[in-house]
């Protein structure tokens, strides 16, 4: 209370004081406010149209040099156009329609139709790249999805890199991801949400994309030697060998383009096979609908079993009670790769740092730091935008929160194949036909307990469930 | 609580009160300050990071990829010379080898870590007596010809694991080579195989599950165990077999690689300095490789010959 009164006095003396000053200088005061009001309106008018922003982590961990990231915007631009301008490449087998709605600025057009679907209910979280990184991204957990890796986790397919399929996709949309910020588009027409289903795999595979093409320059482009007509390599005065950059550029060079072509093949590939791709669930064992208390209550027996036994090993991470407590220090594929970048960065910075200290520093070596401090700057730029990075926490199974679908099917696919993406392994088979690790009627047995988990009392007896926390080594 | 919130009441209204009694100058000034903010912040974008296309640029690249301007051909080098011959040498660590640390184990202890000691972790592993290094992939990037004995392997390749350890730290396979990936250990495991042949299964104490590696990597990939996140190995999967990791000693041999025209061989260690675990060496005989930063050099062998390669390796070719 006193406090209160202390903060509001002490500012009114301050500023009566100050205005008093003020008030000789009125006239400068309001033309000052004219100047600054014009530059804030006219100023913040000739905003650039939205852009697609470049894979950072991608062009400096791949050491890209300026120049080559100019040539993979504009192969990128090329192939997939702008945020404003999307373009469908024929082989990418995207739908252009689809993709001129979805894109651009948010608008109703005298028929009512909405244009700018993209903008007008994704973008604040997913980015106009797609890079997961919209201006809400910072304050959600978990992080909205960055789609460039082209790596989804709730899908029906098999978890050997296999895309999700376009239902997939669409459950996703229209159910929202319970415990997370992804709402449910189920009010948005369907022509709206298949749309925005088009995009989305447009951006994760223009994202994909970006990081062929950077792996392509960084594997088969870069400097080479400057040959001359007979094919010897061309000696500067001093006797080297003049290098060379070679271009990105498959305008010029049709053998680029062919290489280009077949990479973004490569990437489409999946997404095309991605219906043939689906965990089919044998018939015979899908539990019926109308079992019994007494086969429930059976089933739910043996998938308790299941759970904390050594073959599935469903509780070192999900806890000795299920409350996502065990394993916790993992990452998702997401954050691990950020989580790698900043220990390379901060590597690079003790090891220079470590250089530096040598009693006797050769020129070259001198240049080569220099050098190497250039890397480690741009490094430590691209690793400032970062948000905190997070450790994937294993989903606690009492909250009766099923991110990827309550239905039995949902929690089957999710063991059957485990989850794309994050340290949830599978326990079905990996690919057609190959033996798992659980057969399906465990599956079933283990949907059944993880159903049930949420209404098992937590006082319940754990059998043999001494997990051994002690850090032992060091 | 009430009476708090009362007295936050009155200190608005006075506040209210204060800033009407002083109305022009005070509203003038905070509109100033209003405006200068939004001049100073509306139109300060964070300073971009990266290049933005060049729309002429994408045109005509667009019109080049779009048109059958393409050449045909594969990327794969042309066959220009003949015959076979084999490299093979040893990889030596320069200095006193490093001593690895126990791993950090902090689960499981009385598999991973029986008797209160856990193995020693291998992200550099030097023989003391040799000092050879291990694990050292080296393999060509492109070869234009293969030998008959360099072709896919069909004997399954056996990755196992023991005291939650991955028994082989970095190996090399063919594409659809058959992995049997196992689990020798009585607690379970997961294997989780990144890049393009991804894989992430649970290998349940003393069961095994099948892999195949369905696609040619540019370097080797990690392998990991998400409930033992100390384990980690390294696979290199290849269309041919002509990917050597060296031996505890450090040696290496590929034999009958394609002579008489240039090969590209690539050189890698997880611990590398260079980007992608580029293992890169200075000295007269790298620099009469050209051994480029990128872990690579450039040799070019005469039939029949089988070329030594013995590398000394300073400690400053690895990062930490």
């Amino acid at each position: 209370m006193e406090n209160a009164i202390g903060v509001r006095t002490a500012p009114r003396k301050k500023k009566s004081q100050s205005t008093f000053n003020m008030k000789s200088q009125l006239p400068t005061l309001t033309y000052l406010i004219a100047a600054s009001a014009l530059i804030a309106i006219v100023g913040c008018e000739q905003a650039p149209p939205p852009r697609f922003q470049a894979n950072m982590v991608t062009m400096v961990s791949t050491e890209t040099s300026d120049p080559y990231q100019q040539e993979i915007a504009n192969v990128l631009a090329g192939m997939f156009g702008t945020p404003d301008k999307p373009y469908a490449f024929p082989e990418s087998g995207l739908n252009q329609q689809q993709l001129d709605l979805a894109a651009g600025s948010a608008y109703s057009d005298q028929e009512g139709v909405s244009h700018g679907l993209y903008r007008k209910h994704c973008v604040h979280c997913h980015g106009i790249s797609g890079d997961g990184r919209g201006p809400t991204a910072r304050f959600l957990n978990p992080y909205p999805r960055d789609y460039r890796q082209g790596v989804f986790k709730f899908k029906t397919t098999y978890n050997n890199g296999s895309k999700p399929t376009d239902d997939d996709l669409h459950r996703v949309m229209v159910n929202g991801i319970p415990g997370t910020a992804m709402p449910s588009f189920s009010l948005l027409p369907g022509s709206e949400v298949e749309s925005l289903i088009e995009y989305v795999k447009y951006l994760a595979i223009r994202g994909e994309m970006e990081q062929k093409l950077a792996d392509f320059v960084y594997n088969d482009l870069g400097e080479t030697e400057k040959l001359d007509e007979n094919g010897e390599p061309i000696l500067d005065e001093d006797g080297n060998e003049v290098m060379e950059r070679i271009p990105l550029d498959p305008a010029s060079d049709p053998e680029q383009a062919q290489i280009i072509k077949d990479l973004l093949a490569e990437v489409v590939l999946p997404w095309q096979e991605a219906a043939d791709s689906v965990v089919v669930p044998v018939e015979e064992e899908i539990p019926a609908d109308d079992r019994t208390a007494e086969v429930i209550a059976a089933s739910v027996a043996k998938g308790r079993e299941l759970f904390y036994g050594t073959k599935a090993n469903c509780f070192t991470c999900h806890g000795p009670t299920g409350l996502g407590d065990g394993q916790q220090t993992d990452f998702d594929n997401w954050n691990k790769e950020l989580n790698a970048f900043v220990n390379d960065t901060q590597q690079m910075a003790e090891s220079l740092a470590e250089r530096e200290k040598a009693e006797e520093i050769s020129e070259e070596e001198q240049a080569a730091i220099e050098r190497d401090y250039e890397i480690l700057a741009n490094r430590q730029a691209v690793a400032d935008t970062f948000y905190p990075i997070r450790n994937a926490i294993p989903r606690n199974l009492r909250k009766g929160v099923y991110r990827g679908g309550r239905r039995r099917i949902d929690i089957f696919s999710r063991i059957h194949q485990g989850i794309a993406g994050t340290p949830m392994p599978g326990v079905g088979s990996a690919s057609p036909g190959a033996q798992g690790t659980l057969t399906e009627a465990e599956i079933w047995n283990l949907v059944d307990y993880v159903l049930s988990l949420p209404y098992e009392e937590l006082s319940n007896p754990q059998p043999a469930l001494t997990l051994n926390e002690e850090p032992i080594a060091n | 609580m009430r009476f708090n919130h009362s007295n936050v009441g009155l200190s608005l209204r006075e506040r209210l009160d204060f800033s009407r009694s002083e109305k022009p100058t005070m509203f003038s000034l905070a509109a100033m300050l209003l405006c200068m903010a939004a001049a100073a912040v509306g139109c300060n974008r964070p300073a971009d990071l990266g290049k933005y296309a060049n729309l002429g640029a994408a045109d005509k690249i667009r019109t080049a990829l779009v048109g059958d301007a393409a050449a045909a051909g594969e990327g794969e080098a042309e066959a220009t010379g003949t015959g076979w011959a084999t490299i093979r040498g040893r990889f030596i660590y320069e200095g006193e080898p490093p001593q690895m640390p126990p791993y950090q184990v902090n689960k499981d202890a009385a598999t991973c870590a029986p008797g209160g000691q856990a193995p020693q972790q291998e992200t550099l592993v030097v023989d003391s007596a040799t000092k050879g290094i291990a694990n050292i992939a080296i393999y060509p990037r492109k070869v234009s010809r293969v030998h008959e004995t360099a072709g896919p392997k069909t004997e399954p390749f056996v990755f196992d694991q023991e005291q939650c350890v991955f028994l082989s730290h970095v190996f090399a396979v063919t594409v659809d080579q058959p992995i049997e990936i196992k689990n020798s250990d009585n607690v379970g495991h997961n294997t989780n195989i990144t890049g393009q042949n991804s894989f992430n299964q649970t290998i349940p104490s003393g069961g095994s599950s099948p892999f195949t590696a369905q696609r040619e990597e540019a370097f080797p990939v990690s392998i990991s165990c998400s409930i033992h996140p100390w384990m980690r190995a390294y696979m290199l999967p290849r269309k041919n077999s002509y990917a050597a990791v060296t031996a505890p000693d450090g040696s290496f041999e590929i034999a009958n690689l394609p002579a008489g025209e240039e090969i590209e061989i690539q050189v890698w260690h997880e611990s590398a300095a260079g980007g992608n675990g580029a293992l890169y060496v200075e000295g007269d005989a790298a620099k009469e490789l050209k051994w480029n930063d990128k872990g690579r050099f450039k040799i070019r062998l005469e039939p029949d010959e089988v070329r030594e390669l013995n590398i000394t390796v300073p400690a400053s070719a690895f990062g930490g």
